[in-house]
């Protein structure tokens, strides 16, 4: 099976310090990934690499996207081939309302691709219906982005903007982190309703709870910026139950 | 006339400045006045705006080539309400000092939107003479090389109940420098009144220079009153988070400047009038991308 995201020896350094040291990992079309780990085990590090923040050095190593490599990449080249990064803390932009900032992203995806701009009451219809699915009330599209938002807020709005932009691959950074139970429901359904032969994902998450919702394929444990295990959905049990220090004493 | 009489950078007032540089050089024809952009002024145009009624005025100052210099004295009866709008574009030297009184629940709401010039100043001097009085003083500069705009303020609460809000915000490019220097005053027994004070520039390459000089001046003791001032550059993590979405990185960062700047526009401008500010901000952003 041909791999959507294909990562091999993949170091990363953030100032002086690597963080990321040697992580090959693949994940094929159709499939929904998790991975594990302790805090401080690099998994944020990992996201942010992958989308292209030019904080993080990758010092070693690949990245591809459908065997394309990212790495020469600028981030919204890398958001153009269908990446998709879901932040565990969103930005907030005082005075950009969420529904420029959704149709500036829409556009740019298209312009990319030699498409027009989407005219404007389609997108408004389009953003509309999704933001519905999440139970977003309609005039927090005209707030500023992320302003004043809730933890649980900020995270629907990535629901939708993923929603909206319809990405190829999707990193979910700590998606759960901020979210109460009926939010985490929502965000989970809309994350699930998206699952499909054509698109793959990457759960990143401290706790199992979230793979109560978004069931995984398969579950990696990410420690001392390594992959250290590998297996099913009943890994997370494992981790769950038995906690990290197996993995960090071996690491 | 003779240039020693213009300020230089040694006037505090002047500091950032420097009118004497600007025009010294230059014959000019002084009149009597308290200030001295009043005295280049040709004359000053004094508005009383009636109890109960309410005025717009719109100023452009569009000289490319010669001193401009107006003087404005606007008075304000009870529940009178001004709305004026300064669009500064002209690159010579403009200079406008406005002076304001405001009666009893009287409102004034002010925005400056200063393009600079070899040397521009947009000077207001408010004045609260009525209890419940409401004052609105917000500007945006826009400082591309060689541009220079001085937005000067003094907003003087001398009786209580007043409520005064002050957003300035201001971007400047490499050999382009913005000032703001604003003073609030709360008089001694001007009790209850609520001022808040905010000036933020963002530094959009090295070599910009933003100056700025807030100052409050309590004598009451039962007042709110806030005030905050930055300098800084461009959030980085906001540019990430909109090019990982795909947006290129000369767009994010004219998204990203323009809705730190539109922030000041104040609510409840005509229509034609936010549309007209708004485009030229986004016109001086294209233009200098």
């Amino acid at each position: 099976m041909s791999a959507a995201l294909d990562i091999h020896d993949l170091h990363v350094s953030v100032g002086d310090a690597e963080i990321i040291k040697g992580l090959t990992l693949s994940v094929p079309a159709g499939e929904v990934h998790a991975i594990m780990g302790p805090n401080g085990a690099g998994k944020s590090t990992l996201a942010y690499a992958v989308a292209g923040r030019d904080t993080y050095e990758i010092t070693k190593g690949t990245v591809a996207l459908d065997g394309a490599d990212l790495l020469t990449l600028s981030p919204e080249q890398r958001a153009a081939k269908g990446l998709f990064l879901s932040f565990q803390y969103p930005v907030e932009i005082p005075g950009l309302s969420a529904l420029t900032f959704l149709k500036a992203a829409l556009n740019a995806r298209r312009n990319a691709r030699g498409e027009k701009d989407m005219p404007a009451p389609e997108l408004l219809k389009l953003v509309r219906a999704k933001a519905e699915a999440l139970k977003i009330d309609p005039e927090m599209l005209k707030r500023p982005l992320n302003v004043g938002f809730s933890g649980g807020e900020k995270k629907r709005f990535e629901a939708l903007q993923m929603a909206v932009l319809q990405p190829r691959f999707a990193i979910l950074d700590e998606t759960d982190s901020g979210l109460d139970i009926d939010a985490l429901r929502i965000v989970a359904d809309n994350v699930n309703a998206l699952r499909g032969p054509d698109r793959a994902m990457l759960v990143i998450t401290h706790y199992q709870r979230l793979l109560d919702y978004i069931k995984p394929d398969r579950v990696h444990v990410l420690a001392r910026g390594r992959i250290v295990a590998s297996g099913g959905p009943e890994l997370a049990l494992e981790l769950e139950r038995d906690g990290y220090d197996k993995y960090l004493r071996a690491a | 006339m003779i240039a020693a009489e213009l300020p230089n950078r040694r006037v505090e007032a002047w500091r950032y400045s420097d009118l004497r540089q600007a025009i010294g050089a230059e014959p000019h024809v002084l009149r009597e006045g308290r200030d001295i952009i009043e005295r280049l002024a040709p004359g000053t145009q004094r508005m009383s705006i009636p109890a109960g009624e309410s005025r717009v005025f719109v100023e452009r100052m569009d000289d490319d080539r010669y001193l401009d210099a107006r003087s404005f004295d606007f008075t304000l009866g009870e529940g009178a309400s001004l709305t004026r709008i300064v669009i500064q574009s002209g690159g010579a030297t403009p200079l406008a000092m406005a002076r304001v009184r405001l009666s009893a629940g009287a409102k004034l709401k002010q925005f400056v939107l200063a393009e600079g010039a070899k040397l521009s100043r947009i000077e207001t001097d408010v004045s609260i003479e009525g209890e419940g009085a409401d004052v609105e003083l917000n500007g945006v500069y826009l400082c591309d090389a060689g541009r220079h705009a001085d937005l000067t303020s003094v907003i003087e609460h001398k009786v209580g109940g007043g409520q005064t809000r002050q957003l300035i915000k201001g971007v400047a490019k490499r050999g382009g420098r913005g000032v703001f220097q604003g003073k609030i005053v709360v008089a001694h027994g001007a009790q209850k009144t609520d001022a808040r004070q905010y000036h933020h520039g963002m530094l959009l390459e090295d070599g910009a220079e933003i100056f700025a000089k807030p100052e409050l001046l309590i004598h009451a003791d039962d007042v709110q009153c806030a005030h905050g001032n930055t300098a800084g550059g461009l959030d980085e993590s906001a540019l990430f988070y909109l090019r990982s979405r795909g947006v290129p990185e000369v767009q994010a960062r004219g998204l990203l400047v323009e809705a730190f700047l539109a922030e000041a526009i104040p609510h409840g401008l005509p229509q034609e009038i936010s549309d007209e500010l708004l485009g030229r901000i986004r016109t001086w952003l294209g233009a200098t991308a």
